[in-house]
């Protein structure tokens, strides 16, 4: 036994979720422990959300719940000023707390048809500098921060098919703090005194979309999934405006409302599953993500004037593949184990690497337990890092480059019931 | 056991999750050697700055930011002396500072400069001596200078008595040329590096006074070795001058950057009030005015809409001015108002009119030809900031701050159109590291431009 968790350990010391661009792939604990894999096998009741169309394999009625806590970090460097300024500079430290919730299963026992909710978190992103590092006039902080809601249905068509799909409402918030380049004495905004300008924008966001997938059992050996999430377009309606400008220059920096909206892109997603003995699950996911649809960051001013002008930021986001694998080791009755890696290029191609998203490809392992002390009762745990290579890249729009790496470390931990 | 081996790798993955990019590079002098470092030239290298010298003016000079580098990479570390002042209001007059000022002329209340409205700090600052090992001092610009000044005998006498104090403050002997003064700091100094940036004024006098004299680059002395401030300083003069500059900077082995003559419409002073800035609304007033100046001369046409203004041209023509002349920013606020450029033509001395810039032009491209001729033969570094200044002109991003030359709003120039801001002066000094670290190997870091004032906003 000891020999099992010696392997899991190795994996996780090479490295480090946040997912490439803005995506998060951390809704279900097993699935984030398999390396992100789930289409193919439907492990619980997560499969809300990594497969809708296993949700009607499972035996019955499933609570799902679980928490993360990830601490990432971003280090940029400046090679021009290097040994002026300083040569390296991190973000701020922060924690993000995704959780998700999933309910569901066949409406009765051995009943084709099977109901469940999903609420999780899709997307997210959130980065903060120090307010006055270099990179200040485009962002000192950045947070979107979302949560999805998806009934859904799934129809077990026989043994070898079972289809499902469910509808999807996002909500988030998205907030962004950038200086402006207007010296002079600010008094207090927004509880701190500043001597330099600063904007901020803050707006709740919300989209609909849906997520609909297919499930095959070829034999207890072999299973394959393939699903399709939507884009959902987060739309911020009305979102706050403010400036806090030294007082000759209020007049050309008037508050106002600002409407914007940022894509979580489409997915679709193949899975293969393997077990060739009673003990030990081998899963592969491919993952094509549509970030195409993220041209440009836009940011329309209900007031605009000469100095408050609607923004155009190019991102130009490339569409990626990402591969994933996992395995599920089971060691007996009560525990199973479980590692996995994936390999996340990132949508940002050079020359748009801005500081908001200084994204690079990355490398996610992860390892996890699940333990299962009483019947129809599993308790879960899992623990990935990520990594993001070290990217030298520009960012084209505001003539600044550096160097950047990302990297941050997720824990979970979550349980499930079946009743 | 299985416990201990997850918060093992638990406590491994938190100490190592720190990312890292420090990027190391080898900063060196390269051929160059920084010790004792001489900046030459005029107003732009003593750190004028919203139309008067300060003290924190001089501290925020180009000068200053280079030295600031050289000290990263020089082995031995130097002194740097500014004749720095003892305030920061201005000397000898009033700097210019940002205020929300009331137009009677438009009713607008806007925000504009005007002249520091309080008590000057001034005292002491005509004379400065440097207690620094005998006298050295490395920032030698004096505002106002030429080149063709360099070969005027009692330069500091003669300009202080016309109300211009920046020579005779330091200099070591006011009856001689400021060649003698160069000789005497490079004797003093030994310097082993110098920068030289001379010849704005040798053209801009000219601009200034809306193109008085000649013009033609080959106007003949007032006195000895004198020409007209007001006039294009003559081509050979300025070369000759220049040469004997450039000959005593290097007379102790020092290595240096040439610095050349930006163009005046990166200016702000000259592209804030467009020359087209006559509007009309209705019919009736073009008619009004067409009635007005078609007699006077024939080529006058108004119409609904922006027009160009009525000038006084420099041959003293009353004429409606064309595309490609240029308005100067000292006009009055209220000029409209007082219907300059309307019913009455303005002025000359505010108006540059295109055969100006021809004759400005001319003397740039002819000035500019000679100093990277004397970059090439004294095998010293060139910095073409006259293409800098122009790539600012058309809007240049640095670190997410679109930079321009607009008057205030563009961030790189102080309050009075002409001088740069702190901001300003640190992209030009970049541009003379780049080129101080392409000719002579060295790597110096780059200045991080943001980190310094722009426009100081009340």
């Amino acid at each position: 036994m000891k020999k099992h968790v010696l392997a899991a350990s190795l994996l996780l010391s090479a490295a480090t979720s946040f997912g490439a661009g803005y995506q998060l792939n951390l809704q279900g604990l097993r699935q984030v422990a398999m390396g992100g894999t789930g289409t193919a096998w439907p492990w619980d009741a997560s499969t809300i959300f990594y497969n809708p169309g296993g949700l009607a394999r499972l035996k019955g009625i499933q609570a799902y719940a679980s928490v993360m806590n990830i601490m990432p970090a971003t280090a940029y460097g400046n090679q021009e000023h290097s040994g002026n300024t300083g040569s390296s500079e991190l973000s701020k430290t922060r924690t993000f707390t995704p959780f998700n919730v999933y309910i569901g299963g066949p409406v009765q026992q051995d009943s084709r048809f099977a109901l469940g909710l999903g609420v999780y978190s899709a997307a997210g992103l959130g980065l903060s500098w120090n307010d006055d590092w270099i990179g200040k006039y485009m962002v000192q902080s950045i947070d979107l921060q979302t949560i999805s809601f998806q009934p859904t249905l799934s129809y077990r068509v026989g043994d070898f098919l079972s289809i499902g799909a469910g509808f999807v409402y996002t909500a988030g918030t998205f907030d962004l703090r950038k200086a402006l380049p207007v010296h002079g004495p600010l008094g207090p905004f927004q509880g701190n005194t500043w001597d330099e300008g600063v904007a901020h924008l803050h707006g709740n966001a919300n989209g609909v979309g849906f997520n609909a997938g297919i499930q095959m059992k070829f034999s207890e050996h072999f299973q394959v999934g393939a699903t399709y999430r939507s884009q959902v377009n987060m739309d911020i309606g009305s979102g706050s405006a403010e400036f806090g400008v030294p007082l000759s220059l209020r007049s050309s920096f008037q508050n106002t409302t600002f409407e914007s909206a940022l894509p979580i892109p489409q997915v679709a997603t193949l899975g293969i599953g393997v077990r060739p003995g009673e003990r030990l699950t081998l899963t592969v996911d491919v993952s094509y993500i549509g970030w195409n649809s993220y041209d440009s960051l836009r940011i329309d001013f209900a007031k605009t004037s000469k100095t408050v002008q609607n923004i155009r930021e190019p991102r130009k986001y490339k569409n990626t593949v990402t591969p994933r694998i996992g395995a599920n080791y089971k060691v007996s009755k009560v525990v199973s184990l479980m590692a996995g890696g994936a390999y996340d290029p990132t949508p940002v191609t050079d020359g748009f690497v801005s500081p908001e998203l200084p994204d690079a490809d990355r490398i996610n392992l992860s390892c996890g337990i699940a333990i299962k002390p009483l019947p129809g009762f599993t308790i879960l745990a899992a623990l990935e890092g990520t990594s993001s290579v070290k990217r030298q890249s520009t960012y084209d729009y505001g003539n600044f480059n550096g160097v950047y790496q990302t990297q941050a470390v997720t824990m979970g931990i979550g349980l499930y019931y079946n009743f | 056991m299985r416990k201990i081996y997850i918060i093992g790798a638990l406590a491994c993955l938190f100490t190592a999750c720190k990312p890292n990019v420090a990027v190391n590079t080898t900063l060196t002098q390269g051929e160059a050697d920084f010790t004792n470092y001489l900046a030459i030239g005029n107003s732009l290298t003593a750190g004028y700055a919203d139309g008067s010298l300060t003290s924190s003016g001089q501290l925020n000079s180009y000068p200053q930011r280079l030295f600031e580098q050289f000290q990263l990479v020089t082995n031995v570390k130097g002194t740097f002396v500014q004749p720095l002042l003892p305030g920061n209001y201005g000397y000898p007059w009033p700097k210019k500072v940002l205020t929300v000022t009331y137009n009677p002329c438009t009713g607008d209340t806007s925000l504009g400069a005007v002249d520091y409205p309080g008590a000057l700090d001034s005292q002491n600052s005509h004379h400065y001596f440097s207690t620094v090992n005998n006298n050295q001092i490395n920032n030698i610009g004096v505002p106002y200078i030429r080149a063709v000044d360099y070969l005027v005998d009692n330069y500091a006498i003669n300009t202080a008595a016309n109300g211009i104090p920046y020579a005779l403050r330091f200099y070591n002997n006011p009856a001689g040329t400021p060649l003698d003064e160069l000789a005497y700091r490079v004797h003093n100094l030994h310097p082993t590096f110098f920068t030289m940036w001379l010849g704005s004024n040798d053209v801009l006098g000219y601009a200034l006074a809306g193109g008085q004299g000649d013009g033609t680059g080959a106007a003949l002395p007032l006195s000895p070795n004198f020409y007209n401030a007001n006039d294009i300083s003559p081509y050979l003069v300025f070369d000759t001058a220049y040469d004997k500059a450039v000959n005593m900077a290097i007379s102790t082995g020092a290595k240096g950057a040439l610095i050349n003559i930006p163009d005046i419409t990166s200016l702000p002073f000259f592209t804030t009030i467009p020359i087209n800035g006559l509007m009309i609304t209705r019919q009736s007033q073009a008619d009004s005015l067409q009635a007005l100046w078609g007699p006077v001369t024939a080529k006058a046409v108004f119409q609904v809409g922006a027009n160009n203004f009525m000038v006084t041209d420099h041959n003293g023509r009353v004429r409606q001015s064309v595309p490609g002349e240029y308005l100067m920013l000292t006009l009055p606020s209220d000029f409209i108002c007082r219907g300059w450029g309307i019913t009455v033509p303005i002025p000359k001395e505010y108006v540059i009119t295109t055969e100006e810039m021809q004759n400005i032009n001319n003397a740039i491209i002819s000035y500019n030809n000679f100093i990277q001729y004397e970059a090439k033969i004294h095998n010293l570094a060139y910095v073409d900031i006259h293409s800098f200044l122009g790539s600012v002109a058309t809007g240049y991003t640095y670190n997410g701050i679109k930079y321009s030359t607009q008057y205030i709003s563009g961030g790189s120039f102080s309050l009075d159109g002409l001088h740069p801001s702190p901001r300003g002066y640190a992209l030009i000094a970049n541009e003379i590291l780049k080129s101080i670290n392409t000719k002579y190997k060295s790597n110096m870091p780059m200045l991080e431009v943001n980190k310094y004032h722009g426009i100081d906003f009340q």
